[in-house]
């Protein structure tokens, strides 16, 4: 079993929630006792405001061999932090035919968002998860984004982008939902171990509750709003739930 | 879908920290395609200014004000003929709504809208010939009768023809014009101007005027039904009556019989002290030509106190200038006769009221009644048709009633005064427009449609910061002393070229791109193109902006605007890269690649070191070592 987590987001003012996404998977899996990896961006430019920035995580039954290689190959789990992402690039290089999960944070309907990508990104679906974190976050101001709530708080978050120490709890905001619906709709770590690292767990569990799932079984695709966080494991080309605490 | 920039052109191609060509060079644009950096895209959006929006006619005054400001005076001008036939008439008599509703106001003062109109309108007329007379289509052969030559008929007889209809106007007075002529002093349109806009109408052929025909009593509702169409624009010149005792003696008229003797040219005789009963602008209108005539003195008695008159404040200014009195919140009571002849009022304290349908009901204040002197009362208390000739079903109260087209039933159609009640002038010519297009929609077998909702702008929307405080060019007016003394002075006179010049280069053209190179000029990614002319002015290269927004906020009249880039919903819009900000495809992949090789590689000669040198130790401390394990243990970091 081994699974590689990339989370794409924007440099500096979406930094931290897509931090905090591959942070809270790889802190859990660890604790789970797999091996497991979280690895910041050098690829991109992550002091650049709005640019395109990468957060891996990766983890496994046996131990990660590739750890000089911080860019992630073969992600089969994808999450994009900011809807636009889905535009914007080919975030499923190198994701195995029909064994991704794509998890996008997005209010819209999941045909409008599929309008978007060209066969070749479907065929490597599935899963498709849109999930409304924005709305399922804990409301502060006028948004949950840091970057339109706080400048004074962005500020200090920008000293982190680059390796310092966090300077807010981990698993906030956007981030929580969205580590909530990724969890529910892979269905490898149980939702309680990784709702025990997750500092926002209410919203974590709201993710878990509500997000939709499109999923792609062979060339149909089929729609279910989740009613109960658990995948449906008749896909065969989605990872099976893994045994907690089997790592070893 | 397009996939750019994901891979370096061989001969860009330089193995390590190439020389790439910046984004400020178009090869380098093509390399970098930043535009997947954002999540607005800025979308140049026209929105309706106010004044366009205040027009009834529609004008596009901050068009033609961008034509003045070039010193294109044609195109100024052929922008209002676009919408209305007469500027020099609306130049000159317009409430101009487009002033009162101007964003200038809440920066200082409103732009002079009306005198450049007048500017071009005059130009216009000093043209030897018409200069749309030579693009109009040819006439299609169908007639439409219009019953009425005041603005409205001759705005829908004009609109015709720029359709191709012919048109037949029915005029009851012997000369054309409606109230333009027999509604509005000389001093306010001169009868020369008139006469020549009416001209330059009647010079593009198609346009026949029948004067002394009466609808109603020359030609039947029946005879204007049998026309292909018919338009319906009689006006309202039959004033209101008063009931108060006295009202049969001589020296008491009607303000608009008064005017339209005045107008005509007819003689009248005025006395020198006159009493004005009303208080809106045909009292104002007859109170200033009664001291022209009469040279005496006039009084405004009005229920309405000094800040409910209904008077435009520039009408009301002047003619205090001119030595109008003013009796606010007072009410005629009864008129005092001697002979048969006005000899005095008797006048109470009073208060506008109104009941619940809206229609006067005088407040008087008993106890108050005192004597005045005068020898000449005008009633300016409002106006109605005379409509018994009509079908009752159609009239109610003096107006002609219509659906939301502006349509009686069946193929006529009403507009102005008769439609609405007391109006302006550019409210009839609005209606004549509407009511041409409406017709020819009839005629064409095609729905009527609504007016299709406009955005307008606001002026929060503009950047305020790029308009310095500029006055309002001062309108210039003939002395008090002088107009007072004739019929024929005009009171508002023309601004000269500068002054028309200047006046529309304070236009903050608001929410229409007026191509200021702002936008251009700010943005830091060169993704602005002025060369593609989008919008008639500039175009955003997709590709590269990364959606800074630092155009939209700069943008001065707020025509640029953010929209998010998840609203673009066309899929061959999307510009996708194949990696983040790698500089060519698989960059990453292949060093991974090569960091393993370098590994094993690194190892195979330790290995091999040590199996050189067996029990030596190396060289490299312990550290070094460790971080050459590759398959050890520690999958985990610690």
């Amino acid at each position: 079993m081994y699974h590689e987590l990339t989370v794409w987001s924007r440099g500096i003012i979406m930094d931290k929630e897509a931090r905090d996404v591959s942070s809270c998977v790889a802190t859990a899996a660890r604790a789970l006792g797999y091996h497991a990896d979280n690895v910041s961006d050098y690829i991109d430019d992550p002091d650049r405001t709005n640019c395109l920035v990468r957060r891996y995580a990766r983890f496994g039954d046996s131990p990660i061999v590739d750890r000089f290689v911080y860019e992630n190959p073969c992600p089969d789990w994808v999450v994009l932090v900011e809807e636009t992402i889905i535009k914007a690039v080919n975030f499923l290089r190198g994701t195995p035919e029909r064994g991704g999960v794509l998890v996008i944070n997005s209010k819209r309907d999941p045909e409008y968002l599929l309008k978007f990508l060209p066969d070749e990104m479907k065929a490597k679906l599935a899963k498709f998860v849109v999930v409304d974190a924005v709305g399922l976050a804990e409301q502060r101001g006028s948004s949950p984004w840091m970057f339109v709530r706080n400048l004074s708080e962005l500020a200090l978050d920008r000293m982190s982008t680059e390796g310092a120490e966090e300077r807010l709890a981990i698993g906030l905001g956007i981030a929580a939902p969205l580590i909530g619906a990724l969890v529910a709709a892979t269905g490898v770590l149980p939702v309680d171990a990784v709702a025990d690292v997750v500092a926002d767990r209410d919203a974590m569990l709201r993710g878990v509750a509500h997000h939709t799932v499109v999923g792609f079984a062979g060339p149909a695709a089929e729609t279910r709003e989740a009613e109960k966080p658990q995948t449906d494991g008749t896909d065969a080309a989605a990872p099976t739930a893994a045994p907690a605490h089997a790592a070893r | 879908m397009s996939v750019r920039g994901t891979r370096i052109p061989p001969h860009l191609q330089l193995p390590i920290a190439g020389v790439t060509p910046p984004p400020t060079e178009k090869e380098g644009q093509r390399l970098f395609p930043t535009g997947n950096f954002r999540f607005y895209r800025p979308v140049y959006r026209d929105k309706t200014p106010p004044c366009n929006n205040a027009c009834p006619t529609g004008e596009q005054i901050q068009k033609y004000l961008d034509f003045v400001k070039h010193e294109r005076f044609l195109d100024g001008y052929l922008t209002i003929l676009e919408d209305n036939p007469m500027p020099s008439v609306t130049g000159r008599v317009c409430y101009h709504p487009c002033e009162t509703a101007c964003n200038r106001a809440e920066h200082d003062e409103p732009i002079g809208i009306r005198s450049v109109e007048r500017f071009l309108g005059d130009y216009g007329l000093a043209l030897t010939e018409n200069p749309i007379a030579g693009g109009l289509p040819a006439l299609g052969g169908t007639t439409v009768a219009i019953a009425g030559s005041g603005p409205a008929g001759l705005a829908c007889a004009y609109h015709l023809r720029r359709r191709g209809y012919s048109s037949v106007i029915f005029e009851a007075l012997e000369k054309p014009g409606g109230m333009l002529r027999a509604g509005i002093p000389h001093w306010h349109l001169p009868e020369e101007i008139l006469d020549a806009e009416i001209a330059k109408l009647l010079s593009l052929g198609g346009i026949e005027i029948r004067c002394g025909v009466r609808a109603g009593e020359d030609i039947s509702w029946d005879e204007l039904r049998g026309y292909p169409a018919a338009f319906l624009a009689l006006g309202q010149d039959v004033g209101r009556r008063l009931p108060v005792d006295g009202i049969e003696s001589r020296g008491v008229v009607g303000a608009l019989e008064f005017l339209r003797e005045a107008g005509l040219g007819r003689p009248v005789t005025v006395g020198r002290q006159v009493l004005v009963i009303g208080g809106g602008n045909t009292a104002s209108d007859a109170a200033r030509s009664a001291i022209r005539l009469g040279g005496g003195h006039a009084t405004i008695v009005s229920l309405e106190s000094e800040t409910e008159l209904l008077i435009v404040p520039e009408d009301l200014e002047q003619a205090r200038d001119e030595g109008v009195a003013f009796a606010p919140n007072t009410a005629l009571v009864r008129v005092l006769a001697e002979e048969g002849h006005v000899t005095g009022a008797v006048v109470c304290d009073a208060a506008l009221a109104k009941d619940d349908a809206g229609n006067v009901v005088p407040r008087l204040v008993p106890g108050t009644e005192r004597e005045v002197a005068c020898d000449t009362i005008m009633i300016a208390i409002g106006q109605v048709q005379r409509l018994a000739w009509l079908p009752e079903r159609l009239s109610d109260h003096g107006v002609i009633t219509a659906d939301e087209h502006g349509r009686v039933e069946g193929n006529v159609f009403v507009g102005g005064d008769v439609m609405r009640g007391p109006s302006m002038v550019v409210d009839a010519l609005g209606d004549g427009k509407r009511a041409a297009r409406d017709i020819d929609r009839l005629l064409t077998a095609q729905e009527l449609m609504p007016e299709p909702d406009v955005e307008v702008m606001p002026y929060q929307g503009l950047n305020p910061a790029y308009f310095r405080h500029a006055p309002r060019m001062p309108i210039p007016l003939s002395p008090p002393e002088r107009r007072r003394a004739s019929q024929q002075v005009e009171v508002t006179l023309a601004y000269s070229r500068e002054a028309a010049v200047a006046e529309s280069d304070r236009c903050m053209s608001c929410g229409v791109c007026n191509g200021c190179d702002n936008c251009y000029i700010v943005c830091p990614d060169v993704s602005v193109l002025r060369d593609a002319r989008e919008n008639g002015h500039y175009s955003i290269r997709t590709t590269y902006c990364k959606g800074c927004l630092v155009c939209v906020q700069e943008c001065p009249t707020g025509c640029l605007e953010k929209v998010p880039e998840m609203d673009f919903d066309d899929p061959a819009d999307v510009v996708r890269m194949e990696t983040a900000f790698a500089p060519y495809d698989g960059a990453h992949a292949e060093q991974s690649a090569f960091t393993k090789q370098l590994i094993e590689e690194t190892i195979a000669e330790y290995d091999a070191a040590r199996q050189a040198g067996k029990g030596q130790r190396t060289q490299r401390g312990g550290n070094g070592n460790a971080a050459f394990t590759p398959n050890g243990d520690s999958g985990v970091r610690s």
